[in-house]
């Protein structure tokens, strides 16, 4: 089945539209899949598979680079507190982030970055003028 | 900005976050990561409180800290916990 396969690659036609058939990079290989959604994270912008998975774009073939990041200055507290909110509810429901490629699994991975680059960079402005 | 600062841009964010661990975050390194975040966001929040800048700033710290320690604490709740031999 995989030869009949429109696999994304172009460039001019990323980010793939929703139904389309992409490859990705997963643990056990490369593997052909239908795309049911891009969505932006916090940081970057995540595949929603057919199955659920949530794949990171790097991941995905025919991804242009450099990798379009999201700046962290226009993600909203609003965002960011209902990432928060998400987060805290998927924890207390007891689900693993260490199942890899599920929604809580990517979500923290992006609350992570989203974090360490939004104080990272807040502490070297401070740094970078002198006080 | 031109094509060449954002290129360069990008590519600083890709390896702060590299170098951080923080692209994909190895399954079993949750714990430590979610350490070490918050460590960045302790030393943030000190720096605030030093210099007595921006309580609504503060406030978002604090908060930004508070959810990693409840993600912490629940990740290593779930986490196995190694066969205890004594108990064997």
């Amino acid at each position: 089945m995989q030869s009949t396969a429109k696999v994304q690659s172009n460039e001019a036609n990323w980010p793939p539209e929703e139904g389309e058939i992409i490859s990705f990079k997963s643990s056990s290989g490369v593997e052909t899949v239908v795309l049911t959604e891009v969505r932006w994270g916090l940081v970057w912008r995540d595949f929603i598979l057919e199955d659920g998975r949530v794949i990171p774009e790097h991941r995905i073939s025919g991804c242009p680079q450099p990798q379009v990041w999201r700046n962290i200055d226009e993600v909203s507290d609003y965002e960011r507190e209902e990432c928060e909110e998400r987060l805290l509810a998927m924890a207390g429901a007891r689900l693993d982030p260490r199942t890899r490629d599920q929604p809580f699994w990517a979500e923290l991975n992006q609350y992570l970055a989203f974090t360490y680059l939004r104080f990272k960079q807040t502490g070297r402005k401070l740094q970078d003028t002198g006080r | 900005m031109s094509g060449s600062d954002q290129e360069s841009e990008a590519q600083q964010v890709w390896r702060a976050l590299s170098e951080a661990g923080l692209v994909e975050i190895r399954v079993d390194e949750f714990a430590e990561r979610i350490k070490e975040v918050k460590r960045v966001v302790v030393v943030r929040l000190r720096e605030l409180l030093d210099f007595d800048a921006g309580s609504k700033e503060r406030e978002s710290v604090a908060s930004s800290l508070g959810t990693l320690k409840g993600l912490e604490l629940k990740v290593l709740e779930n986490t196995p916990k190694a066969p205890d031999p004594s108990g064997m």
